[in-house]
């Protein structure tokens, strides 16, 4: 079938949608267009191209984009990673250093600014009929392109909102992630985890806010971390492993209070008093570190903004507490490939690295115990959902106790189902909007 | 005088199929008692990969996880390991890289072909494996096992048990 926008509504309603937003594929290339290609996607940091000609590949959906680090101006680009002669793609998956990008296929040339510098051969060049001055033949950029505090966001469509405005105050989670930098910097480092979930690309962003499925989902990895710790001779020192899975058994009561935040365009954090982050043990040299760059109370307020996921709708996802994000990349309506980052705190001591390199491998890596329980409900969520049984996924829980704040975010306590709530909501005003995207800006 | 005799690769090829089956028959406890107490298994994400502590790895395990692990594998309620694993391992190209005569240690390599099979599906993990091989009371124990995939940087599912 082909969806017309009366069709599209009848999918979602305030507290529950149709099976067929995880399941369909013509919903899956509808959402490409009309969800990924109008909003600001997380390109990548730029810390990742630190010099002039550093590029990295990375995909928007079915399109393939190029970031590069300009070597003229040192500005950031990013481009369709398609050669404007005959299609080919221009540069091969990954990154590295560039002085020029040549097509592999009859050898156009492009500069890191995207200009076409050469078209060889130029011998019969003049009589050749065509003029490759024309800017049209220059690499074709993402229609905007925004930094924030070094996260790279491009957005697909001309018309779009700007970066802050879509973002609105969920940027204080990247501020917060930032500021636990003693210089307020930060730096991607220790490599990338890349975990290929065999689901849709939504089950994943909305597990991020559900609280109510640790107790379940991982209580097998609970009890084995409790056990063993509880079975350690007495007197001995507790490894850091248990300080970083013992939180995942925090008992309901706790993650009710992990409460939620959302905000317009599908964005929401929870952990807004307190979260599983809140009671690691503190690293004395880093807290020396942030003291004295900051004094003891800014310090102390920092540290006391201990946020659990942040999702950026819908590409990104952070744990400032912990300097480690998420990135989503779907491939199709049943594969999504999320990518695990870490980030080095300028001016923090090393273990502070380490200790977000070890969560990452504890809980995001492919050989997991948390992060494989994780992906087993999702790819029985996908399994389940093609029943014809029963066509609707509820997200009733707590829908009538939101509580709207002034400044036009919407607070709800943890058990509350309201950040899948606010992003269907948001998801349902993108792809009823049949207006063209403007690739051109 | 040498204190140490270096053995000969019968007796370690013995010793790593001796490892790699109680893998492929899931007798992790076992396997686990195969390290020593600061030994440690690597499964790093890069080729060539020189730190686990400064760099993401797939799986960097010292005691603590592998205990708990097993703890996880073994508990009803952990949904990602209700079907058996089963998994065969072939190696080849034993080679002892070096051997310490002072204190008997061996750094050994091998490559390897892992079929593992699970719920339906059957996976092929392949690569060469790095043991740092220590001889206490006569007996060799597992100081480091690194394993480094040959698609390591590719995206992986979840990967069920050691390799
Ligand atoms: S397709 Fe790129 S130069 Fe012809
Ligand atoms: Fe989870």
């Amino acid at each position: 079938m082909s969806y017309s926008v009366e069709d599209i509504e009848k999918l979602v309603e305030p507290a529950r949608v149709h099976r067929k937003v995880y399941t369909d594929e013509e919903i899956f290339d509808l959402e490409m267009e009309r969800v990924w290609g109008r909003t600001w996607i997380f390109a990548g940091h730029a810390s990742e191209v630190p010099n002039g000609g550093d590029y990295k590949t990375f995909n928007i959906g079915s399109q393939s984009m190029l970031m590069v680090r300009n070597r003229k101006n040192d500005n950031i680009s990013v481009f369709y990673n398609r050669c404007t002669h005959k299609g080919a793609k221009l540069v091969g998956d990954g990154k590295g250093c560039a002085k020029a990008f040549r097509c592999p296929y009859h050898a156009w040339t492009f500069d890191t600014e995207g200009k076409l510098l050469a078209t060889p051969p130029t011998k019969t060049l003049e009589t050749s009929g065509f003029a490759p001055d024309d800017p049209e033949y220059n690499l074709r950029p993402a229609a905007q392109v925004n930094i924030y505090h070094g996260f790279v966001f491009v957005n697909l469509d001309a018309n779009a909102e700007g970066l802050h405005e879509y973002f609105g105050d969920s940027l204080t989670s990247i501020d917060n992630m930032v500021e636990r930098s003693p210089e307020g910097e930060l730096e991607i480092a220790g490599g990338v985890l890349r975990y290929r979930h065999d689901c849709n690309w939504k089950s994943f962003v909305e597990n991020l806010n559900d609280n109510m499925h640790p107790m379940a989902t991982h209580q097998s990895a609970i009890e084995a971390c409790q056990g063993y710790a509880q079975d350690l001779p007495e007197g001995s020192e507790v490894p850091e492993t248990v300080h970083i899975l013992g939180p995942f058994g925090s008992s309901y009561d706790f993650f009710e209070d992990m409460s939620h935040v959302v905000f317009k365009n599908g964005h929401s954090y929870s952990g807004n008093k307190v979260s599983i982050h809140s009671a690691y043990p503190p690293v004395p040299d880093y807290v020396d570190a942030m003291e004295t760059a900051y004094g003891k109370e800014k310090t102390k307020e920092i540290f006391s903004c201990a946020r659990h996921n942040t999702v950026y709708y819908p590409s990104l996802t952070i744990k400032g507490a912990i300097q480690a994000i998420r990135v989503v990349r779907p491939i199709s309506v049943n594969c999504t490939d999320i990518e695990t980052y870490t980030f080095r705190l300028k001016g923090a001591p090393d273990e502070m690295l380490q200790r977000t390199l070890l969560y990452s491998r504890l809980i995001n890596s492919p050989s997991s115990i948390v992060g494989a329980d994780d992906l087993e409900v999702y790819e029985r969520v996908q399994a389940g959902l093609h029943s014809h049984g029963h066509d609707w996924v509820s997200m009733e829980r707590q829908k009538d106790h939101d509580q709207p704040q002034e400044d036009g975010s919407i607070e709800a306590t943890g058990s509350s189902e309201l950040p899948f709530r606010n992003q269907y909501k948001y998801w349902l005003q993108l792809m009823t909007n049949t207006e063209a995207v403007k690739i051109k800006a | 005088m040498s204190q140490y005799q270096r053995p000969g690769l019968k007796k370690i090829e013995e010793f790593l199929y001796h490892e790699t089956g109680l893998l492929d028959r899931m007798e992790i406890r076992q396997w686990i008692d195969l390290f020593t107490d600061t030994g440690d298994y690597w499964m790093p994400v890069t080729p060539d990969q020189e730190d686990p502590i400064n760099h993401i790895s797939i799986f960097y395990d010292d005691r603590d996880l592998m205990e708990i692990r097993l703890r996880h594998h073994d508990n009803p309620r952990s949904h990602s390991k209700d079907f058996t694993i089963r998994s065969s391992h072939v190696l080849g190209n034993v080679q002892i890289a070096s051997f310490d005569e002072t204190n008997g240690d061996c750094q050994v390599s091998c490559n390897f072909q892992c079929v593992m099979y699970y719920r339906d599906q059957q996976q092929l993990y392949a690569g060469t494996c790095q043991y740092h091989l220590r001889l206490i009371d006569g007996r060799y124990h597992i100081q480091r096992k690194r394993v480094d995939l040959i698609n390591c940087d590719a995206p992986h599912g979840s990967i069920q048990t050691y390799v």
